[in-house]
Order: C-alpha cells, then structure tokens, then sequence
C-alpha cells in the first residue's frame, strides 16, 4: 500500500497505490469512490478491495477526485466533469506505475457514474463493474431530497440553502455540481468501449432494475444480484461503516477468473 | 501551504499527510491530529484536513495520520491494545518530527476515542504541551441534574412520554434495533475511568503548564448540558488559566452541520493563535530576563 500524490502538481491528486503481491500483471484495476458520508463509509471496503485484488495479482489504484478526501481543493470548487478528468488521470497513473497496458475500473454509487462517462471515450478499458450504481444524476438529487424532505430531526445538517446547495450529512453539492451531475445519464448512455459491463447491486431496487432492463440487450452486459444489508446514503453518531463481505469477495472472483481464463 | 505524504516507521510504516507552511517555517512546534474511531485521516465530514489546512496557512505545520490497521496504515501485529498501540504509535509520529524537523512542541487533536488517546499521550510525553480535545471525557454535576430533570418536570410531552413508556406503548431504542445495518462499529470500547482518575491526571498535565481546549458537542446532553461542566466537574483540579472550553449544543458528534463545522474551525484556530502568542511572549519575557542578568 503506497500513498502517493499524482497529477496536476498545483492540484494534485491523492492517490493509493496497491502493487501487485504475485510479479508483473496485464492489467490493473482503478477504483471511483462515492459522495460525500458514502466516500467515508466505504473507505475501509474499497482499501480491503484493493488488498485482496492486488494479493490476487493485480495492482491497484484508489484515489480521491479534487476537492474530496486528501486531494486538494474544496468541493464547492469542483464538479463531476471534473471528476471524470480525474479519473482518466488516474488511469494514466496506474498504467504507467503498474505497467499495465489494460485496465479495469470499478465505480461504487456516484463513482460508478462517473466511471461509466470516462470508459465512454477510452478503449483501453477491459472491465467496468459498477457497484450498487447511481444511475443518473437526477435520480441521486431526488434521493437528496427525499431524505431531506423526510429526516426532519436533521435538518440543520440535511438541508437545501438559500443558494440552493444541498446540504446531506456534513457534505455539500452547490449549483455548479448539482448541474454537471444532472447531465450524466445511464438510462440513455451505456459504455459500450469495455468488453464487458457488470452491474453487481446489493438490493433489487426500481433504480436497479431499470438499468438492467435498459441495458441487458447490449453483448458483455452482466448483472449480478448478492443480497448484503445495509444503506450507503446512510450515517449514524459514531460515523459507523459499512463493508459488505460477499460483494467484495464476488468482485475479487470476477477478477480472479478473468485472470485464470 | 503544500502537502505531502510521509511514511513512517518500519516495516509497517503508518500513513501521514503534512499539510506544510507555505514559508515552510513552522517555528518549533507541530500539530498532530489523530483518527477517531475507525474513520480514515480526512476525519469526520473531511474536518481534518479542513483543519490541517486552515492551520498550516496560519504557519504551523500540521500533520493527519492513520493508526496501524486503519485508514491507509497497513496493520501491525502483535498483543498491545488499542490504548497502548495508540500511545506507542503518537510517539512513533513525534520522536520522527523531532528527529528530520527538529520541532520540540507538539499539540495533539482528537475527537472522542482520539480524544482520549491524545490524553494518554500526553500524560506520558511532555514533548506534548496542548490538547484539543473534542467530546472528551465528561462526569455528570448537580448543575447538570438541575438543567436535565428541571426542562423535563415543566415538559408536558416529557410526562406523556413517561406514561406511554410505562403504560408499554413506547419501546426504548436499543442497540438492537441496528442490526439490520452491515456496521463495523470500532472495536474501541469507550469507558469513562473514574473521575478522581482524570483530575489527578489534570493535574499532573496543568502543573506543567500543558494548555488545554474541550469541544463539548450537543450529541448527548444526557452526558453534558452546560459550558462549565467540565469544571464543575472536577473541583479538585487547578485549571489555572490553561484550559478554554466551549459547549456547541447544536453540533453533532461528527460535526455534520455546516455552520458547526465553521464554529468549530473558528475556535480552534482562535485557541491555537492564542496560546502559541502566549508562547512567544513567554520566549520574549525569558530572553528579556536573560539579557538583565547578563
């Protein structure tokens, strides 16, 4: 496991590198975090992702778009087309730290859209699996403001301003943000670059199923549904996590035999 | 202010980030601020490094890092607990500091398990000479009884609630009702010591002039209901004029608020100007003396 800095050196990047733990591999794997309590809340899954892949043989690289977590800046000052920028400088990193020439990505909730819209214009992607998937923009606003709307004993941390930031669980998405997330879409775009798509959700939702529906028709389309408990969107007192065992191990298995084919 | 990642220790180093002055000059102390819980270095809704920021542009270098086995800091094995493997690594991070920086003061933050940490380490180090502690420790006083049960008697929706409560139409919350979610809570049992146990320690701590500042947040008014509880609380203890304290009821435990996060900020970048200016006057006073009987 090795943090480093990558990218812009007047904005720089952070970034874990986990190298693999069995000599040269082929490919490496690049993981997209979530939003805001769901970043902090998933932190320890994504890590024991990359360990038990890079113990399998393939490297990896979990990093921090601007304005989250150890990278620079504030997240008043960014936006998701930033984000998508960062996740293709995150690729470039891992290719060239890992030697690889192909590369996978794995996006959980908001970072598995923003994944989807950087495969869109790359073909060295073999691999996306979207985790538990936001599937468009809209959709997540909408599940911001419903639990708002519906958490009145939180509502000085759960709220929309005046200016109309939206306020959820100690993070803040303003206008600017809320615009750029508002034009991504996988109901109308699928990644069609990588050879092969997996949409791997812990809970059939509306949300979930729709994306299936409109994208089972596409060659190298997969869904796979494991049943794990707990919400994402989601924050208790203590800042409490959550790592869903069997999914993580189902995503490493994906690995794992692609490795073995 | 720049950043940069350090590594410490061997062979299962810990995981540090330095937020650096710009001048790079950081007089002689550093600002280490620790995990509470299992949350990662960014700390609760990122405030860490909002902090770590915010006083490396003031000058201080100010340095976030992870414990072994959590956030970016691979395990390490062996038998210690968590108290002693937190004491034993926060020594780890200053005697590294002292050695390639050369810095001989350190101020230690931390919020609740953090919290408690850092007042381990300071009993053991007097490298460490100022805390900010948020939601510490805290003990319950006849002030705290009055403002608790005196709100609740004039309260009629606390008397409706007693009788559905007896009458077996209301259920208290409990742990259990949780399971359903996928926790990992920290296996960091919190139990407060006794009282006298934490006023002999301050004690120990103010009487070698150690500055402390207390965040009491409003998550468990159950636990703390006014700004000088704490003080109250421990009528053996001489605070002398070391220890600044704030009660924050309408700030959360993990300081999800935004105006909160903004208060928060504001008091501990006050309180470190504050004492580090005290610090200089002092220096200033003593090479003063120094010249007069030279």
């Amino acid at each position: 496991m090795i943090p480093f800095f990558f990218g812009n050196s007047s904005s720089p990047l952070y970034g874990v590198y986990h190298p693999s733990e069995k000599g040269q591999a082929d490919l490496g794997v690049v993981l997209c975090a979530p939003f805001g309590q769901e970043y902090m809340r998933s932190h320890r899954a994504m890590r024991q992702l990359a360990s038990m892949l890079a113990r399998a043989g393939i490297p990896v690289l979990r990093f921090d778009y601007y304005g989250t977590g150890d990278s620079a800046g504030e997240i008043s000052e960014s936006d998701t087309d930033r984000w998508i920028e960062d996740t293709h400088v995150a690729i470039e990193e891992l290719k060239d730290t890992g030697n690889v020439d192909t590369v996978c990505v794995v996006g959980l909730r908001l970072g598995a859209l923003v994944a989807s819209y950087a495969c869109l214009t790359r073909k060295d992607v073999e691999h996306l699996v979207l985790w538990d998937p936001v599937i468009s923009g809209e959709a997540y606003l909408e599940e911001l403001r419903n639990e708002i709307k519906n958490q009145i004993s939180v509502r000085r941390t759960n709220f929309e301003s005046s200016d109309g930031t939206l306020h959820f669980n100690g993070f803040a998405a303003n206008e600017n943000f809320q615009k750029s997330l508002k034009e991504l879409d996988l109901l109308n775009t699928y990644p069609s670059s990588p050879s092969n798509v997996l949409q791997i959700v812990s809970n059939v939702n509306d949300n979930m199923s729709s994306l299936k529906q409109s994208w089972s028709s596409n060659d190298g389309y997969n869904f796979k549904h494991i049943q794990t408990s707990g919400d994402w969107n989601f924050v208790d007192s203590n800042g409490g996590i959550l790592l869903p065992q069997p999914i993580i191990q189902a995503i490493v298995n994906q690995f794992i035999s692609r490795e073995a084919a | 202010m720049r950043e940069r990642v350090l590594r410490i220790g061997k062979p299962q180093p810990l995981t540090a980030i330095a937020s650096v002055p710009k001048d790079n000059v950081s007089k002689d102390m550093a600002v280490i601020i620790v995990n509470s819980g299992v949350m990662h270095h960014i700390g609760t809704c990122r405030m860490s490094v909002r902090i770590a920021r915010e006083l490396a542009n003031k000058g201080y270098l100010a340095l976030r890092f992870d414990f072994s086995g959590i956030g970016d800091s691979v395990p390490r094995s062996g038998t210690m607990s968590f108290t002693e493997s937190a004491a034993s690594e926060i020594k780890e991070v200053i005697d590294y500091l002292q050695k390639k920086k050369g810095i001989t003061r350190f101020t230690l933050m931390g919020l609740c398990s953090g919290a408690d940490a850092i007042y381990e380490s300071a009993l053991l180090d007097e490298r460490i000479d100022a805390l900010c502690q948020i939601d510490p420790y805290c003990y319950r006083t006849t002030r705290w009884k009055i403002n608790h049960w005196g709100s609740r008697l004039f309260d009629p929706k606390h008397w409706v609630r007693f009788m559905k409560y007896r009458l077996g139409m209301m259920h208290r919350e409990s742990a259990g009702e949780y399971n359903e979610e996928d926790f990992e809570l920290p296996t960091y049992v919190r139990d407060f010591p006794p009282r006298d146990e934490i006023s002999a320690g301050l004690n120990k701590l103010f009487s070698r002039n150690l500055k402390l500042q207390a965040l009491f947040t409003g998550e468990k008014p159950q636990l703390y209901n006014y700004e000088k509880q704490f003080e109250d609380s421990m009528p053996d203890v001489d605070f002398k004029d070391l220890f600044t304290t704030s009660y924050l009821p309408k700030c959360s435990h993990i300081l999800s608020e935004p105006d909160q996060q903004l208060v928060v900020l504001d008091k501990i970048s006050a309180w470190m100007e504050a004492k580090e200016s005290s610090v200089e006057a002092a220096d200033i006073n003593c090479s003063g003396e120094r010249l007069a009987v030279a």
